[in-house]
């Protein structure tokens, strides 16, 4: 890490980065800069420490306010209906708990759906490419309009069907979509190969077979080690009980 | 939710160590510290959330408390036996506790005015325009005094490590 005074700009993209607050292609344009900067890696470990370390710190104070008021209120004993308000107050709050635990989707849903968020797409430079239909088409991608982009890349993936560009980002569409299993097949195919998008895919198949709960086979992709995607893979695993 | 955990949980924990021949402020510190422990294995993914709290909270709270009346200090207390508590939980991360420690001597180094920013911002999650109206300054300002705090922490970065010396 470096011992140069870390920036302002650099420490509120860190600081957005770990508290989720930036938007996917912020996300996606940040975690390609931490795969080439090991510094930017480390002031990242040592930010999310400090911020860990704040909020054990608020937890801490918010806990002994808390016993500081429940012993002020034994001592005091209590109105009738200020017992009464209370009780029936954390009858209805194990009520709520009660009704959202049931109702809840499972555990590897839920993780899915933390962890899911599209690709932020490929920067595209207006006369940068000769391939206009590819470019307007990761331009709706970009702007979150699925359905045209895929429309437009469809008769390019007949033309080239083996484009793991194509391949890729149809696949984001069909997962976004809600279409899993089509999505899987066009994602295996890329991450067979050397494509760039090897490593996304990976981690993109790994989360389809969290969300079919296929423990196993998400285990069996070995994404423990990957730079980008290791710790989140392990994260879930171990939420699985893996 | 802290509150509702405090008001569900803390009298079973309370009621085993006063039968250990501890005190109600025992108890207190004693479930803080197991509230604090299951706080940071869920958030850093060391256990299933799903645990149920009651019982984890109850687990690390009596063998806290145990390993208490077991050293040098409290060898006069006399215990309630019970084979389950001799072990340590297996759910209960080995370093978790070392770990609290850390942080805490890491909190430790900001003066109040720091602590009171960024608790609202980090652990409040409150937005710095509401931070800055609270405060009576400049939403600019308190952008600078979030910065300015959070570059004292990291001036402590080898305490945070676990370094011997500090920087």
């Amino acid at each position: 890490m470096s011992k140069a005074p870390l920036d302002k700009a650099t420490f509120e993209a860190i600081e957005a980065y770990v508290l989720d607050r930036m938007s996917a292609t912020e996300r996606g344009a940040f975690e390609q800069r931490l795969v080439l900067e090991p510094d930017l890696r480390a002031e990242l470990e040592l930010g999310r420490e400090h911020i860990r370390a704040v909020e054990l710190g608020g937890l801490t104070r918010t806990l002994r306010t808390i016993a500081e008021q429940e012993n002020a209120s034994g001592s005091q004993g209590g109105s009738g209906w200020g017992r009464y308000i209370a009780y029936a107050a954390s009858i209805a709050l194990l009520v709520s708990v009660a009704i959202w635990w049931a109702t809840r989707p499972p555990l590897n849903e839920r993780l899915y759906a933390a962890h899911f968020t599209p690709d932020p797409g490929l920067p595209v430079a207006m006369s940068a490419t000769d391939d206009h239909v590819f470019a307007d088409a990761m331009v709706y991608y970009k702007e979150g309009r699925y359905g045209e982009a895929a429309q437009r890349w469809a008769p390019l993936l007949q033309q080239d069907p083996s484009n793991d560009t194509l391949l890729y980002y149809t696949a984001m569409v069909e997962l976004v979509n809600g279409d899993a299993g089509s999505a899987m097949a066009r994602l295996a195919s890329v991450s067979d190969g050397s494509s760039t998008f090897k490593s996304r895919a990976r981690w993109y198949l790994f989360l389809i077979h969290v969300k079919r709960n296929e423990i196993e086979q998400a285990r069996a992709l070995q994404l423990g080690t990957d730079t980008m995607y290791g710790e989140r893979a392990l994260r879930i695993l171990s939420q699985l009980g893996e | 939710m802290l509150r509702s955990l405090y008001a569900e949980h803390f009298p079973t924990v309370r009621a085993m160590v006063l039968q250990n021949s501890g005190s109600a402020n025992d108890a207190q510190d004693i479930f803080q510290e197991a509230i604090s422990v299951l706080w940071l294995s869920v958030k850093e993914g060391r256990i299933i959330p799903e645990v149920d709290p009651g019982g984890y909270l109850y687990r690390v709270a009596k063998n806290k408390w145990l390993d208490t009346v077991r050293s040098a200090a409290h060898k006069h207390m006399k215990v309630v036996h019970d084979e389950r508590t001799l072990e340590r939980p297996s759910d209960v991360p080995d370093d978790i506790e070392e770990r609290i420690v850390r942080l805490r001597g890491v909190y430790e180094k900001l003066d109040e005015k720091c602590r009171t920013v960024l608790d609202r911002f980090y652990f409040e999650r409150k937005d710095l325009s509401t931070i800055a109206e609270e405060l009576g300054v400049e939403e600019e300002s308190m952008r600078t005094i979030k910065y300015r705090c959070m570059m004292k922490l990291r001036a402590f970065r080898n305490v945070i490590r676990g370094e011997e010396h500090e920087v």
